[in-house]
């Protein structure tokens, strides 16, 4: 199966947006309007999938959804709407999602986003042109084509890491030797190689190296046992104490009569 | 009919109606104008009072059913059997206000069901949803005796009385699931929850803390009643339940502080900020000053004491909750939160519709042992001792008293709405500020149809003639903060007469009040030109200045602009001109990088293939500005193309 991943090389990306407008004309994400409590207007939003950051080095880098290989909000998604497709896209069916926005509580990046003014609301990211992709209407995303100095480049996830690897190589002493996206929440295909540290940019230091629906598993895993456990032995001390009871006192146990409401059963009583 | 007037249980029963109607208003402006205008909620806040507060502390506030249950049916402690119906029926209200409460806050309800359909068992949230489902249908068939009991459906009420232990033990399980799970569900992000909150144990936390709480509530909710009523609390009884509700909490916080101090995380504890204070107020409330009350000998015999203890565990734990579901996240997100004025009046009102429906069943059933009075009439109606009639209907009954306070709630809600007072945020731009009427002299076009406004200011030197003066309308129209003159009647011309009111007045759009100029006028305004036409106004004088671009009378286009060069003559050598391809997008300006490529790059190309002098930097070279690519090597193909395995020599 082929794996759809994106490497961005920020020494290449000279911050022109044109992956972002091919992004919103593709996807057809309507004209951005911005909410009083979102931090610029050119933050990722409903409507801006993928945008353009520059951290306190000036080098403009793009962000958008990282299509985690472990993503938390589809693992964290109560009935699957957002879900991993087999070639590695994040991708979300608006028909089935409850709006519960567990998935934007989930992301470890905080790059989920909701339409907040639609009666109808939908959670928006980057889906990686997933439909597009698999339909064959296009043979890459609207952003990678986009891009004029090929700083985000698409294609298989493997290929990609070599290559990244392979440029770093070549310039040792221009990158940093980090890729961005190899380990960090457990892999992602959403790559990264920079001369500039990307803490500030999208790939926050508090970021762990192992996927984040782990967390869950071991209390999700006990469940089942859990409801097992507990029923049996409710239903284990309730016969035992009852019939404990019912022995000491040598005679039907006097819950029948200290229980009973109704006035028709105490007189059968 | 009874004579004793409940004047408090009037007057309570006024607040919840009050509310309730309140709740009503602001829960149909929630689904009328989406959650964005509704809630405090945004993006890095994506839930709030309705999932901390109606949800999650909701659920905990409910556990006493389960745990009365546990005691009586499972333990057989018979003495507590006269507060399983009490405790059962503030359970089952108690979720089903979880319930509404998740409506309202759920983006699409509509798509609830499908929680039954598409199984997602790595999700808490799936679990918590199906618990709650299954645990609200074994609630509603613990409490159906009573209500069978009180129509006198003695078939079904022995029916359901003989599965009464199976459904205790399915209870028991499920709550144990549920109320574990709603900590597992912020197991998810460590990212977000301050550390003196998060926890691997968080699962274990919550469902300990449920038990002590779920005992604290069944003593809150018999000393409430009880006041209402003005009747004797179970007091024969509770003191035990609270003694048991100070072992567990004990064991709550043991665990808490085990927990920090064997993860290393005491150290948040004298963190310079205010969440160690937080931490420590909630600690002191929820478990220390309530466990003290129930176990000291000086108060522990002491009524009052008790009640106020078990009210601060309730207290205590509702901003446990809170604080983990989301007041302890702004350490993390940097973002506050507040909730909006409909978020805390659909809070209160799904609360007070939940306490009417219990005094609705306590009257009518026998959920305690007698049936409380009801409230009685402010005045009631008169009896004639002789005739056997009453001859006066009584005053201000309560359905009358409900309707009164019920719409009064509503009416002052939807005020306060339409003022806009209580709007949690809306989008940028502000609606458009309403428009001005000014004199301005309508000239007509020479070259094209229409007529060109011009605003007459005070100062003028040419006074023009007072009967070329006429009414025009100044507006806002991309709530940017300035004023245009505005022809509405050329507009409607254009856009189809009488009937094209609804191309920029679409009322019916959530936050719209009209079309922002912007929206038709866009080649003005795209916030990805290279060309910003806003900054260039702004240079040149604001409004006046539209005619130092465009020259010519007719339409303000691209087209009639000036070209770029007759100002900005050193940037641009003469004769250079951008290309423009057929797919460039018709009417907008290329990019950056078609500007520099089509412009600057030709011109020094051709310069230096000629061996004219050509200044720095040298562009007809790639890495001038692209510093990472050698003209040579492979790296130029790479980058013509999507990379993909077999292209690459291992």
């Amino acid at each position: 199966m082929k794996s759809f991943a994106i490497l961005t090389d920020t020494t290449r990306c000279i911050g022109c947006e044109q992956c972002v407008v091919a992004c919103k004309q593709l996807n057809a994400t309507g004209e951005d309007a911005p909410w009083p409590w979102q931090g610029s207007p050119n933050d990722l939003s409903s409507t801006r999938w993928t945008t353009i950051v520059r951290g306190p080095h000036g080098r403009p880098v793009r962000v958008h959804c990282r299509h985690c290989l472990e993503p938390a909000c589809a693992s964290a998604c109560p009935v699957g709407a957002l879900h991993t497709t087999p070639q590695g896209a994040v991708a979300y069916d608006p028909t089935i999602c409850l709006g519960c926005r567990y998935c934007m509580i989930a992301c470890p990046f905080r790059f989920t986003r909701y339409e907040w003014e639609s009666n109808t609301p939908r959670v928006r990211k980057c889906i990686l042109c997933y439909d597009r992709l698999v339909s064959g209407e296009i043979s890459q995303p609207a952003c990678t084509a986009a891009c004029p100095t090929k700083a985000t480049i698409f294609g298989e996830r493997d290929a990609l890491l070599l290559e990244a690897r392979r440029r770093i190589e070549a310039n040792p002493h221009r990158y940093i030797h980090h890729i961005w996206g190899e380990h960090e929440v457990g892999g992602t295909s959403v790559l990264y190689i920079s001369d500039v540290d990307l803490a500030t940019a999208g790939w926050p230091t508090y970021l762990r190296k192992s996927s984040y629906p782990a967390l869950t598993r071991p209390a999700m895993h006990l469940v089942p046992p859990t409801f097992v456990t507990v029923a049996a032995a409710m239903a284990g001390l309730s016969w035992v104490i009852g019939r404990r009871q019912k022995l000491a006192q040598g005679e039907p146990p006097a819950e029948l009569a200290a229980t009973t409401d109704n006035p028709e059963e105490k007189e059968k009583l | 009919m009874n004579t004793e007037v409940n004047v408090r249980l009037i007057v309570t029963q006024a607040v919840l109606w009050f509310l309730l109607g309140a709740g009503a208003v602001s829960a149909g402006y929630r689904f009328l104008r989406g959650l964005g205008t509704a809630t405090a909620l945004n993006d890095l806040t994506p839930w709030g009072l309705w999932i901390g507060f109606d949800v999650v502390s909701g659920v905990a506030l409910a556990a006493g059913g389960f745990v009365i249950a546990a005691v009586v049916h499972v333990f057989h402690l018979h003495r507590f059997h006269g507060i399983v119906r009490p405790a059962i029926l503030t359970a089952f209200l108690g979720y089903a206000a979880v319930v509404v409460g998740l409506l309202a806050d759920l983006g699409r309800p509509w798509n609830i069901w499908r929680m039954i359909v598409y199984w997602q068992p790595t999700s808490p949230l799936f679990e918590v949803g199906w618990c709650v489902m299954l645990y609200l249908s074994v609630l509603t068939l613990e409490f159906a005796p009573v209500v069978f009991e009180g129509l006198q459906w003695n078939r079904l009420y022995r029916l359901l009385r003989a599965f009464t232990l199976p459904l205790v033990v399915v209870g028991i399980a499920l709550s144990t699931l549920h109320q574990s799970s709603l900590g597992s569900l912020f197991l998810i992000n460590p990212e977000r929850i301050h550390p003196l909150w998060y926890s691997p144990l968080l699962p274990l936390l919550f469902f300990v803390s449920a038990v002590g709480l779920g005992l604290a509530t069944v003593v809150v909710e018999g000393v409430i009643t009880s006041w209402l009523y003005r009747r004797e609390a179970e007091w024969d009884v509770l003191p035990a339940l609270l003694r048991a509700a100070s072992i567990v909490l004990s064991l709550f916080l043991l665990l808490r502080l085990g927990d920090l101090a064997v993860r290393g995380s005491l150290r948040y504890l004298v963190e310079g900020s205010w969440w160690p204070m937080l931490f420590l107020l909630e600690v002191l409330l929820s478990v220390v000053v309530p466990v003290l009350l129930f176990t000291l000998p000086s108060f522990r015999s002491n009524r009052k004491a008790l009640a106020a203890g078990a009210f601060l565990v309730v207290f205590g734990f509702v901003v446990n909750r809170a604080t983990v579901a989301g007041i302890s996240h702004v350490a993390r997100t940097g973002f506050a939160y507040f909730p909006s004025l409909p978020e805390l009046l659909v809070s209160l009102g799904i609360v007070a519709l939940a306490a009417l429906v219990f005094l609705f069943f306590v009257e009518r059933l026998r959920v305690w042992e007698e049936p409380p009075q009801p409230a009685g009439h402010l005045r009631p109606a008169a009896h004639d001792p002789l005739s056997g009639l009453y001859v006066r209907a009584p005053w201000l009954g309560a359905p009358q008293r409900a309707a009164i306070a019920c719409l009064a709630g509503g009416v002052l809600t939807a005020a306060l709405l339409e003022a806009g007072v209580a709007n949690g945020s809306q989008p940028r731009p502000n609606p458009v500020a309403p428009p001005r009427s000014v004199s301005a002299l309508r000239i007509p076009r020479v070259a094209a149809p229409g007529n060109r406004l011009v605003l007459v200011l005070p100062s003028s030197d040419a006074e023009p003639q007072p009967q070329a003066l006429q009414r025009a309308t100044l507006i806002d129209g991309n709530r940017a903060g300035r004023w245009v003159l505005f022809e509405h009647e050329a507009h409607q011309q254009r856009l189809g007469g009488n009937l094209s009111c609804g191309r920029c007045h679409h009322f019916n759009l959530p936050l719209e009040r009209g079309t922002s100029c912007g929206r038709c006028h866009r080649d003005m305004y795209r916030s990805t030109d290279t060309f910003s036409h806003d900054r260039h106004t702004a240079a040149l004088g604001a409004n006046g200045s539209c005619s130092r671009c465009h020259r010519s009378e007719g339409e303000k286009t691209r087209a009639t602009a000036t070209p770029c060069r007759e100002c900005h003559e050193r940037e641009v050598s003469r004769n250079a001109e951008i290309a423009v391809s057929p797919t460039t997008v018709a009417g907008v300006a290329p990019g950056y990088v078609k500007a520099m490529h089509g412009l600057c790059v030709t011109c020094h190309t051709k310069h230096e293939a000629a061996a004219t002098p050509a200044r720095e930097p040298y562009l007809s070279r790639c890495p001038a500005c692209h510093r990472e690519i050698s003209d040579t090597g492979r790296e130029m193909r790479v980058r013509e193309g999507t990379v993909l395995l077999s292209s690459i020599a291992p």
